[in-house]
């Protein structure tokens, strides 16, 4: 790339040309046009980066975003009390021994009532047949809310329930009158009376919060499904994490920095930790399982696990980041201190430590953002799966149930069948994003604030 | 501070500060200070004079101890301050540096405000008890240090916002603050204009009624202007040592002369 050493042909080696000032000489049009070149290069290689940027950013909010809205149906339920509590003294251990099987009927029969009452055409002989427009989970629903108020029963209540995903689909243009020849779940005849419904207003789309704040649901309900759960335990897991690496890792850091002798041990740890940072993260998946589960008898799946093996992982990038903010606090402020007489120790924690907060947070939040991404670790210790359909109740149950993490339940719905679990999965990565984003702000804005001039 | 009798006797430590005996000190291999002997007077300004590399600023790092921060640092001989060699290992170069204040070439004011840059040093040898004893060592310090004047409305903007020469003064104050016994300067006017050289050169003077100061110059002019004595350092060794006007006049040894004339150097 140099030309330095290289004599322009036509200039006389060793003796500079005295043409004018107005005129570029040979060389230093080479020299522009290599600067020209070079920025050329910087713009190509930028605008490939920001082109995948922006296709990546485009796939992912096309197909996540339908994720957010679902399809509800509302109509009224009758509460027959024959059906529900025969006695008839609303006894709630007794209500219980009606299973979600002897809801599906009344499900069926609120279509066909729903259906008539707005003058649409039902074309199934049997009310059972409807059964299909409607999430599996609408039984469960209703029974939800009749046990947890009996007083209900006898009553007709306006319920909004789910719609079978692949009415969902069918709304969200997923699935097409062409590709339900090949489903034997719905037939044409479905999907007219879906169009009907959804022009009385019986059936509409709108934003699901379910989906943000639910819990994941079985292979056959894509419709129920939600990452709620599963960022509660990524959120404890972070917790761990937060509270185990930044205190470990600020405290070697500053012993590596300002107080180990320079000795061969301290080269090695040195080479070694940078190792850690290298070694692939399915890794550090094994050694919990064999140490954290297997030896020490941790609970499998557990964020209490997922954390001790991500703080593994996170340590050395922080510990890492940790010594370069410590390296780059100029040594004349450690004189300072020293020269007033404060000791080592008083010199780091009253001076150096603060002046390199922005560069640790900055560390310390890349570290957790990377951990609250990785999932194969997790895959080795179980928390990859369906695994959790309930929050943690209260706080050390948030560490010691089983749980999954936002990456893994991602993963988990992208390999289910369903299509529409391959929306959710995009809609999670949409939900990730927003979480990762949202700590790299935290990080400009604490580094912002720690920052100070000089 | 410690039991153990003063050695030497009274008369010769009247009015020696510091007392430096067969001073060796190698960074590595590499052997920076050689034989030195100097006995440096208190209340007076002492200069150290030499060429680049001459290891003036490493004698100086000996006598508060501030080369113990280099790992490959050894310092062999005695440096005695009042009677007490500094390198004795009972000695905590904390405590040391607490009497030993150091000024240095760049001005590094903490990144905090005026006021807790000259507090700093007070507070963490607890020499106030209270808040207003605090403010008032802040002021004295300020004054001693010439600077009272530019920052007594703004104590409380950072340090670092004022000029170099502001912000060296500043320093020297944060230095007295601790009431020390011995200054050290090392190079204090090179990152400065004449003006704020000029300032400082006559805080220096001011100084010399309370403490032992020791500078280090690389400007000869200033050494005349400013020290009572002068020594003369060269590759590592202490070639002269006397009344300044003595060794800016009347040289005894040719390589002192050679320097001073521009010779060498």
């Amino acid at each position: 790339m140099t030309d330095a050493a290289t004599p322009m042909p036509g200039a006389t080696p060793g003796k500079r040309s005295s043409g004018s000032l107005l005129e570029l000489d040979a060389r230093t049009r080479k020299r522009n046009a290599a600067e020209a070149r070079f920025k050329i290069y910087g713009i190509i290689a930028i605008g490939i980066g920001l082109l995948f940027l922006v296709a990546l950013l485009f796939a992912i909010v096309r197909n996540g975003t339908p994720a957010f809205t679902q399809t509800f149906i509302s109509i009224p339920v009758e509460l027959d009390e024959a059906k529900l509590d025969k006695t008839g003294n609303r006894d709630r251990e007794e209500m219980a021994k009606v299973t979600t099987f002897g809801y599906a009927p009344l499900v069926d029969t609120a279509l066909a009532k729903a259906l008539a009452d707005k003058g649409i055409e039902n074309p199934f002989e049997k009310e059972k047949d409807l059964r299909k427009l409607v999430s599996d989970s609408a039984a469960s629903q209703i029974r939800d809310v009749v046990l947890a108020d009996p007083a209900l029963v006898g009553q007709t209540v306006e319920f909004r329930l789910l719609a079978a995903s692949r009415v969902d689909g069918y709304m969200k243009d997923r699935v097409t009158r062409e590709s339900l020849a090949r489903d034997k779940n719905l037939d044409a005849a479905h999907l007219d009376l879906v169009d009907a419904m959804a022009d009385k207003g019986l059936l509409a789309k709108s934003f699901n919060w379910d989906f943000v704040f639910g819990a994941d649901a079985s292979e056959k309900r894509p419709e129920q499904a939600g990452i709620g759960v599963a960022m509660m335990g990524s959120f404890f897991m972070m917790l761990v994490v937060l509270f185990l690496a930044l205190p470990i890792g600020v405290a070697a850091s500053i012993y590596l920095e300002e107080f180990a002798p320079k000795s061969r041990w301290t080269d090695l740890i040195e080479v070694n930790i940078s190792n850690l940072a290298a070694v692939p993260s399915i890794v550090f998946g094994i050694l919990g399982l064999a140490v954290f589960i297997q030896f020490a008898e941790l609970p499998q799946s557990a964020p209490i696990v997922g954390g001790l093996v991500l703080t593994l992982m996170t340590l050395p990038t922080i510990i890492i980041s940790t010594r370069a903010s410590l390296k780059a606090v100029p040594p004349s402020i450690r004189d300072a201190a020293l020269g007033v007489g404060a000791s080592k120790m008083q010199s780091v924690f009253h001076h150096v430590l603060p002046l390199a907060m922005p560069g640790i947070l900055t560390g310390t939040i890349i570290g957790l953002a990377q951990a609250l991404g990785e999932t194969a670790p997790l895959l080795l210790i179980g928390m990859v799966g369906f695994i959790a359909s309930n929050y943690p109740d209260g706080f050390t149950d948030g560490f010691l149930s089983p749980n999954s993490a936002m990456p893994a339940q991602i993963y988990e719905w992208a390999k289910r069948a369903d299509p529409a679990y391959y929306e959710r999965a995009w809609g999670g990565i949409i939900i990730l994003l927003l979480f990762l984003m949202t700590m790299n702000i935290i990080a400009i804005i604490l580094r912002r604030k720690f920052e100070r001039r000089w | 501070m410690y039991d153990s009798p003063k050695t030497g006797t009274a008369v010769d430590q009247k009015d020696i500060k510091i007392t430096a005996r067969k001073v060796q000190v190698y960074y590595g291999d590499t052997h920076a200070i050689k034989d030195v002997d100097v006995q440096i007077e208190d209340k007076t300004v002492t200069a150290f004079i030499g060429p680049s590399g001459c290891g003036k600023s490493t004698f100086l790092r000996c006598i508060n101890r501030m080369n113990d921060t280099i790992d490959i640092c050894r310092v062999e001989g005695d440096i005695l301050l009042d009677g007490e060699d500094i390198y004795d290992k009972r000695v905590d170069p904390v405590q040391l540096r607490a009497k030993v204040g150091m000024v240095f070439q760049k001005p590094n004011p903490f990144p905090k405000s005026i006021y807790d840059n000259i507090a700093y040093g007070p507070r963490i040898h607890g020499l106030a008890k209270n808040k207003a004893e605090l403010d008032e060592i802040v002021e004295k310090s300020l004054r001693r240090g010439a600077i009272w004047n530019e920052v007594k409305d703004r104590l409380h903007a950072p340090g670092t916002g004022l000029s170099g020469g502001q912000q060296q003064r500043l320093c020297i104050a944060r230095a007295v603050a601790t009431e020390p016994e011995v200054l050290l300067m090392d190079e204090p006017c090179s990152a400065l204009d004449p003006i704020a050289t000029g300032q400082v050169e006559e805080l220096i003077d001011e100084l010399r009624e309370n403490f032992s100061v020791v500078i280090v110059t690389h400007s000869m002019q200033q050494a005349a202007r400013v020290s009572q004595k002068t020594a003369f350092f060269h590759l590592g060794n202490l070639v002269e040592y006397g009344e300044t006007s003595q060794i800016f006049t009347n040289p005894k040894d040719p390589r002192t002369e050679s320097y001073i004339t521009g010779r060498i150097g």
